[in-house]
């Protein structure tokens, strides 16, 4: 009887797999892999870039960032007017764009949602730090906000909140408890939220009230894989048309792939490697318990320079990197920042080690002092990488202790500053204010351990004057000056060492889909971008290729079908045969 | 006196080899395990330091079986088969100390319970009950997650989870020894507990639990292979399972790099496999009728 509900079950599994097959012959549907969990879908909470990904497609933002070069372009807004003054900004939402039930979308839905996050505390939580400044919102129409700041705020054009439609969520109580679940959910972008299973997948549909015209095909679906491994074999059989976050051996393992199209693409991200500069509290109580040597800010370069950048990036990311320099990847072009020939730190284990016999640390059977090294667990880059460091270290007479441990457990001895050295990385937005933001001084924690995040308990006064000029410079030339300034003196103090910016390595199906846009055009990503243009732009490959793609498919599922009730009629003819002997 | 002791020991360990030597399946497990302990011991010491430090290695990474690498190379241009000789020490080091400290606690609460019986007896049995019923594996994983990572963690994870089994097989002797008329004998002539312990418990205990220690070995191998294999190892040390967590974290499944993950795979096969025949072939030496 047990065997009897095994082969029916059999049977049952592989009808399910032959069945979206079927399916697809009607909506094209373009299939992304997805790793990472959902935190939550409410856009005031969600703070996992997947979510925040998912965010973009279902809501625009006041502004967007074009896919070609990522300068500021019409979003919500088309257009902007700043006072002389730089304290009132006046935003025009142009009539005619509408939300995906039809209504129009107005500058009350502006007001009401940028107001929200003004008066309600949890409406902050994911987005608070872009209103912290905000002295007032006010829709004077229906086609103009006005804002005003307490102070001038260069990052007006880069407000990353998704608009929420009022009559949606004015009638919402409790922010907190809301999951923004109420399927088809209604937004301004190009897809909308219609169905979503925790840890299966998600479901959109294309929106057809977009206002840029709606998507080229039917539905976008993100299914869920639990490892990268698995999503990368579900792309090269066909099972999923987009993968990303690939490690350089997936990478690699799909070159020459039938159907299947590469893209490398400058990263947003930058991996470094913290090294703890005498952690201090916002009041200037030390905290942690660093090694007290990392003070002296001699022997954090010479650490710095007995770590061969090169090497790393060529053996750790397979040359799917850029060697690390300023905290801007280079993929933001103007505010990217490379050491000049006298600023440069070259790889001297030589050199290193006279520094440090000159800044009074002589070797004592071979090691001068011994140093933790923590990292994640699990993530490729840090458990290959603490090998590299720890041999290099071993050079100029450094031990050290490599500790990887969990997600929670590095973020703990980070916040705590209970680390020496430890792998950290970032992923950086258009603007440079949040980046260059999180090494100043204020972002130290209170006495309590709490508030403020900071990366690199880094506090220098230069940096900080620094930070403040830039934060209220409107010209954008010397504003790129001074961002430059800060990251060649965050190079020089060395609380961190920048170590690579890591490509974004993508695969997609060219034979389901011919085209998606990237951003920026050249060597760009096409998911986790500052926008939505990877999916809006998603071109399908003709429908003939498409159909010919399932024939096997087809062929496949019903001779495994065959095969399941053949062995299920088999085992259970054994079973009867051998029942005697059995019991 | 002890002179005619020490005569029929003799005896006994003698007739104990041969009879060791007639299974031959035993046999074969201690000589692979004699040439595994020499690889162990001897590897390092030829082995030159640069050919498995990521740094110096020249080698492409990924490289196919070939003449100059036959094994193959890693993710960072190391020779796998170089590995695998490394990783031995590694593995049968953890493998035998932790199953030595399984053993060890099961043999101190096996007889300790088994001897003194009541409440002592109770509330070590409670104590084994609940080692004995946690899932071991999940034990051994919350250890190393929350003690610092290394070596002695991972010793300590699978000593601490896997010693219910022996104290229990250790008791069920203890009680039985202690019920037959020489111990009653012994005491009865005034000899205490460290004398019944000593001299009599023990001397009949010892060759079950070396058998067990044995099979213990085995276990502790698998486990320390499984843990590493979860990222839960002392992430610099080079161990079979360690190899094979690399192998999967850094995509040999993708790669098609079956050279990386079958030879450390086989060789952990082949030394459990070692183990498990020498101590089959012991439990029949030490327990012939059967």
């Amino acid at each position: 009887m047990r065997v009897k509900a095994c082969a029916l079950l059999a049977i049952a599994t592989t009808l399910g797999v032959a069945t979206p097959q079927v399916q697809a012959q009607g909506p094209v549907i373009l299939k992304v892999a997805i790793v990472q969990q959902i935190d939550s879908m409410n856009p005031f909470l969600a703070v996992f870039q997947s979510s925040t990904e998912v965010g973009r497609l279902m809501y625009d933002y006041l502004t967007a960032y074009a896919a070609d070069d990522q300068r500021v372009t019409e979003g919500v807004a088309n257009r902007w007017e700043p006072s002389a003054d730089k304290l009132t900004w006046t935003f025009t939402v142009p009539e005619g764009k509408k939300w995906s039930d039809g209504k129009p979308i107005t500058a009350q839905d502006v007001a009401f949602t940028y107001n929200l996050m003004l008066t309600d505390e949890v409406a902050r939580t994911a987005n608070g730090s872009f209103v912290t400044n905000f002295e007032s919102v006010a829709a004077t129409d229906d086609k103009t906000v006005v804002i005003k700041t307490k102070a001038p705020q260069v990052t007006m054009l880069a407000l990353d909140i998704p608009i929420v439609p009022k009559h949606v969520w004015e009638k919402v109580t409790n922010i907190k408890d809301y999951a923004n679940d109420q399927m088809p959910v209604v937004g301004s972008g190009p897809f909308v939220l219609t169905e979503h299973v925790a840890g299966q997948f998600i479901k959109l549909k294309t929106n057809k009230n977009y206002w840029r015209g709606a998507a080229k095909y039917d539905e976008l679906h993100f299914v869920y894989f639990q490892n990268s491994d698995a999503a990368v074999q579900a792309l090269g059989k066909g099972e999923v048309d987009l993968v990303n976050r690939m490690a350089p051996a997936q990478f690699d393992s799909l070159d020459g792939k039938a159907g299947v199209t590469r893209n490398k693409a400058q990263g947003r991200r930058f991996t470094e490697l913290l090294i703890n500069p005498g952690a201090q509290t916002k009041a200037g109580v030390p905290i942690g318990d660093g090694n007290p040597a990392l003070k002296d800010v001699r022997v954090r370069r010479a650490i710095a320079q007995a770590v061969d950048l090169d090497a790393l990036v060529q053996r750790v990311n397979l040359g799917y990197a850029e060697k690390g320099a300023g905290l801007v990847p280079p993929v933001f072009g103007k505010w990217h920042w490379q050491p000049g020939a006298g600023e440069l730190r070259k790889f001297d284990p030589a050199a290193a080690n006279a520094a440090l016999d000159a800044a009074g640390y002589p070797r004592k059977d071979g090691t001068r002092f011994t140093l933790r090294l923590t990292g994640r667990a699990g993530r490729a880059y840090d458990e290959q990488a603490s090998e590299y460091l720890k041999r290099s270290m071993s050079e100029v007479g450094i031990g050290l202790d490599v500790r990887l441990v969990s997600d929670n457990q590095l973020n703990e001895v980070t916040t705590a500053a209970t680390y020496d050295l430890a792998f950290s990385g970032w992923a950086t937005n258009v603007d440079p204010d949040f980046i260059l933001g999180l090494h100043t001084c204020a972002q130290r924690p209170g006495a309590d351990g709490k508030g403020g995040t900071t990366d690199s308990y880094f506090c220098d006064e230069t940096y900080d004057q620094l930070y403040a000029r830039q934060l209220s410079e409107f010209d954008e030339g010397k504003r790129v000056e001074i961002v430059k300034q800060m990251q060649a003196r965050f190079y020089d103090q060395v609380p961190a060492v920048v170590l690579a910016y890591e490509n974004a390595l993508e695969g997609y199906r060219s034979d389901h889909f011919a085209r998606f846009t990237t951003q920026p055009a050249q060597g760009g990503v096409i998911m986790a971008q500052n926008g939505m243009w990877g999916y809006y732009g998603a071109e399908p490959a003709g429908r003939v290729a498409q159909a010919s793609s399932k024939g096997p498919w087809l062929a496949i599922g019903g001779m495994v079908l065959v095969a399941a009730v053949v062995i299920g009629v088999v085992v259970v003819r054994r079973r009867q045969a051998t029942a005697g002997e059995r019991e | 006196m002890s002179r005619f002791n020490a005569a029929r020991g003799l005896s006994r360990a003698s007739g104990g080899i041969s009879t060791f030597l007639s299974h031959r399946a035993g046999v074969a497990g201690a000589a692979i395990l004699v040439v595994a302990a020499l690889v162990a011991v001897i590897a390092p010491l030829l082995i030159p330091a640069d050919a498995l430090d990521v740094t110096r290695v020249t080698a492409a990474p990924w490289q196919a079986p070939g003449v100059e690498y036959w094994l193959g190379t890693d993710h960072t241009g190391r020779s796998v088969a170089l590995l695998v000789v490394q990783g031995a020490g590694t593995s049968l080091f953890v493998g035998l100390t932790a199953a030595l400290l399984a053993v060890g606690i099961g043999t101190l609460v096996g007889i300790v319970s088994g001897h003194f019986g009541g409440l002592v007896a109770g509330a070590l049995l409670r104590v084994t009950d609940f080692f004995l019923v946690l899932p071991a594996l999940v034990l051994a994983i919350a250890l190393s997650t929350v003690l610092p990572r290394g070596l002695g963690t991972i010793v300590l994870a699978i000593g601490l989870t896997s010693w219910p089994s022996t104290a229990r097989m250790v008791r069920a002797q203890t009680l039985t020894i202690e019920a037959r008329p020489f111990v009653e004998r012994a005491r009865a002539l005034g000899g205490g507990h460290g004398h019944v312990i000593g001299r009599h418990v023990l001397p009949s205990v010892v060759p079950l639990v070396l058998v067990n220690a044995t099979l213990a070995v085995a276990t502790a191998i698998v486990a320390e292979s499984t843990l590493a294999f979860l990222g839960l190892g002392d992430p610099t040390r080079i161990s079979w399972g360690a190899m094979l967590h690399q192998a999967q974290l850094h995509g040999a499944v993708p790669q098609r790099a079956w050279w990386f993950l079958l030879p450390p795979g086989v060789a952990i096969v082949v030394v459990v496999l070692a183990f498990t025949l020498v101590g089959r072939a012991l439990e029949a030496v030490v327990t012939p009728k059967r």
